[in-house]
């Protein structure tokens, strides 16, 4: 699954959807072509990871873009493109 | 009060809420209600615990909490199961976590060896995954999540001086955006971009508070952030980025632990709903909200706990609502002003009958609508120190547990009616005797084990605790599913200690209530948990000195109930005025049944002083009021005067007799303890509306006062 260039308000809640329609698969989403990352999604992508651990399930996202990877950093979770590998 | 002491009783608070969600949530785990809100936030209630406790320094709290709070993110993170066995070991360790709030307080010390034991079994639970099983040394230290715990970036703010200051100097700014903010296109990110460009910024993302995806609100904010920036970083322009926002993203900005500059308590963070404000304003509930504690209110972001408590940035959960803390202090000063209002009133009232007005007279109708002003607001105040009975029933579920492990036996606690609401008075002094009866209850109460097998009854024994508002009153039940109390052993040990005479033909009412008798004692072998001496008799004494009553029913083999019945307030009562003697007498109109002027054929003469009236078939005993209080020595002729049929607890029914009915009113309850001293067969004293102090009659202790009399002479002579 691809994530969508913008990450923001209007984004959030058609994200959760398509994360919550992919629930108890393993996800890998792809970050390459986000330009922004808002507060707002990040908390559906921090609440994702969350259940998918709660659920037992591989969640990961992969090949952060550098815009993707900025946001993250200065929303003080840089480690949110590694934070799906539960341990 | 120091400001300190302030934020630190707040935080209290804030613990002794915690606390309760935190068992409350366990509970539920415990009921097979395991869903990921609910291991949320017990999560988040230890969490918020351990934060304020690092904030002030209780380095053993925040030991223990942090191994607490590693087990349960692991339950959260679906490491760890909460089987039964898991969740009865984490209500051990909140009972533990209590211990160490109330060790905090000054009120009591920590079991130290329960504790690091406690802190070992918690780690071992998780040492499968996690490596080595903690010891009891890492609780010890100040650990503020170097592990495990830095998902949720949370760190206590340091404030006061009992902390040097942090580390690291510079300015340490909160920011919790809300909804609102997000609605109107705002980003957090937009912000922490712009910070980043007044210097290097540290930032730090506390999700503590965001629930899985399968709750989540997407458009909802959860998340706060933690930034830190250089100390030269000039606050105008810290505060200048958000300007704009205002209210729709409060922020807490302090300097290097420095004295918190702004004082956001008056910004809530959360998206108010205006609708549901207002809707919860109008409800009664709303204005039976308990108010209580904490006069100057500290700022709330000046406690982490607060910030955390208060569930800014969640939907708040129910309860939460419009609430203000008011130090009890001044509520009681209100509600002793009211007194004197209604008394007041009362008495101008009296001077303006006295002055001749006429009853349509403008004067008159105008004092008639203060009347009802004055009623009304002395209901709305007594109604602010209405407290829901959760504060008492929500430490019986530990104690159930303590004495169910104490006794061996398996208890199963029902509460029901927590909500009900009473007097914080009556609260505070009902938590001795219901402890005392929940006790009785599993060490009496409830078989073994093996007895119940035997008997063919379920394993586990069930104990209920209700509450529920009948008549005017609030009345307690503690009932068990035992053998139910054993009569021909009550019968017999009375007879051994003397109480009662060998051939003594009592009713099983009458038996039951032997165990009410001072120095009473069924257990044949002294246990750890009751029985020590001090029994029923000082249930009942507290209750009574409450204005209560306790009653029992029980059946052999079923079980038995002990039925508390309370006043909702002891500020004011409902009480006919009588005249005795010279004397005004108070007497309360819940004891009496009704009111009567006796029939010469009615009054049957007993022995040289007795007499008794027949009353619809049946005889009860005459009291000359005047008499039992000694005001006068003989008795006056009752059919002269008045007989006001009352219910005691100690005697059953009882006629007194006083010289004449004055009326009802609702008088303002003056105690004489606390302004004279006790007096028997007085309750307490109220002022009329001349002025005069008038006595309410403690009716159970006259009564009692002429059957011990009647005893002493001829023992067990019944009346009727």
């Amino acid at each position: 699954m691809k994530l969508p260039q913008v990450l923001d308000l209007a984004a959030a809640t058609t994200l959760r959807t398509q994360l919550m329609e992919r629930r108890g698969q393993k996800l890998a989403l792809d970050g390459g072509e986000v330009e922004r990352l808002g507060g707002l999604c990040l908390q559906v992508l921090i609440a994702a990871r969350n259940q998918w651990r709660v659920d037992g399930v591989d969640f990961h996202i992969v090949n952060p873009s550098p815009a993707f990877a900025d946001g993250a950093r200065l929303l003080g979770a840089d480690d949110i493109a590694s934070l799906g590998d539960a341990p | 009060m120091d400001p300190m002491d302030a934020i630190k009783q707040t935080y209290f608070q804030e613990c002794d809420e915690l606390l309760a969600s935190l068992e409350e949530g366990l509970l539920s785990l415990e009921a097979g209600e395991a869903d990921s809100d609910t291991i949320n936030a017990v999560f988040r209630a230890v969490h918020s615990v351990k934060g304020g406790a690092g904030a002030f320094g209780f380095q053993a709290m925040v030991g223990f909490a942090h191994v607490f709070e590693t087990t349960l993110d692991a339950m959260r993170s679906g490491k760890l199961d909460p089987d039964p066995e898991v969740v009865k070991l984490m209500l051990r360790a909140a009972d533990v976590l209590a211990d160490h709030v109330a060790a905090a307080k000054g009120e009591g010390t920590v079991d130290e060896a329960r504790g690091h034991a406690m802190a070992d079994e918690l780690a071992a639970l998780v040492a499968p995954e996690g490596g080595a099983p903690r010891t009891s040394a890492t609780p010890a230290s100040p650990a503020h999540d170097e592990d495990g715990g830095d998902e949720w970036g949370f760190k206590p703010l340091k404030f006061g001086d009992d902390e040097p200051a942090a580390a690291s100097a510079g300015w340490r700014l909160v920011m919790r955006p809300t909804k609102a903010m997000y609605a109107k296109g705002h980003d957090a990110l937009l912000f922490l971009r712009e910070l980043s460009r007044l210097g290097p910024t540290a930032t730090t993302l506390d999700t503590s508070w965001l629930p899985n995806l399968e709750g989540l609100d997407p458009e909802e904010s959860y998340c706060t952030w933690t930034v830190e920036l250089p100390a030269e970083t000039p606050e105008v322009a810290i505060r200048d980025i958000f300007d704009f926002v205002g209210d729709d993203c409060p922020i807490e900005l302090t300097l290097s632990g420095a004295n918190v500059v702004e004082p956001p308590a008056a910004t809530p963070a959360a998206p108010i709903d205006i609708d549901a404000l207002l809707n919860s304003v109008r409800t009664p509930t709303a204005e039976r909200e308990a108010l209580e504690g904490g006069a100057e209110k500290p700022a709330a972001a000046a406690t982490p706990a607060a910030d955390k408590g208060a569930s800014k940035n969640v939907p708040a959960p129910a309860g939460a609502g419009a609430t203000i803390r008011v130090d009890l202090e001044r509520v009681d000063r209100m509600i002793d002003l009211v007194g004197e209002l209604v008394i007041n009133q009362a008495m101008l009232q009296q001077r303006v009958m006295e002055s001749g007005a006429a009853r349509s007279s403008t004067i008159a109708m105008g004092l008639d609508e203060l009347e009802q002003l004055t009623r009304e607001i002395q209901d709305s105040v007594m109604a602010i120190r209405a407290q829901p009975v959760k504060s008492v029933f929500q430490r019986m579920p530990r104690l159930v547990r303590e004495a169910a492990g104490a006794t061996g036996k398996q208890v199963r606690l029902v509460m029901e009616g927590e909500g009900t609401e009473v007097d914080k008075t009556v609260i505070e002094r009902l938590s001795d005797p219901i402890t005392h009866m929940l006790r009785n209850a599993i060490d009496h109460g409830l078989e073994s084990t093996e007895e119940r097998v035997a008997s063919g009854k379920q394993e586990e024994g069930t104990v209920r605790l209700a509450a529920l508002h009948r008549s005017g009153r609030i009345v307690i039940e503690v009932s068990d599913d035992g053998k139910g109390i054993n009569r021909p052993k009550v019968r017999e040990i009375a007879v051994k200690k003397g109480l009662i005479a060998p051939d003594a033909s009592l009713t099983d009412e009458e038996i039951d209530n032997l165990i009410f008798l001072p120095g009473f004692s069924t257990a044949t072998t002294i246990s750890n948990l009751s029985g020590r001496g001090v029994g029923m008799d000082v249930v009942k004494r507290s209750i009574q000195a409450l204005g209560g009553r306790i009653t029992i029913s029980s059946i052999p083999g079923k079980g038995s109930t002990f039925t508390l019945s309370l006043p909702l307030t002891l500020a004011v009562l409902d009480g006919m005025v009588v005249s005795v003697g010279e004397q005004t007498l108070v007497a309360p109109l819940t004891t009496i049944i009704e009111t009567l002027r006796p029939k010469p054929e009615e009054v049957r003469r007993l022995g040289p002083r007795g007499a008794v009236l027949a009353v619809r078939g049946s005889h009860v005993p005459l009291i000359d009021i005047g008499v039992a209080l000694g005001q006068r020595s003989e008795p006056i002729d009752p059919t002269q005067g008045v007989v006001l049929l009352v219910e005691s607890e100690v005697g059953g029914r009882a006629a007194l007799v006083a010289d004449e009915i004055q009326g009802q009113r609702q008088v303002v309850i003056k105690s004489l303890e606390a302004n004279f001293q006790r007096v028997e067969g007085v309750a307490a004293a109220t002022i009329l509306g001349d002025g005069r102090v008038a006595l309410i009659l403690d009716v159970d202790a006259v009564v009692e006062k002429m059957f011990s009399d009647r005893r002493d002479a001829a023992p067990l002579a019944k009346a009727s």
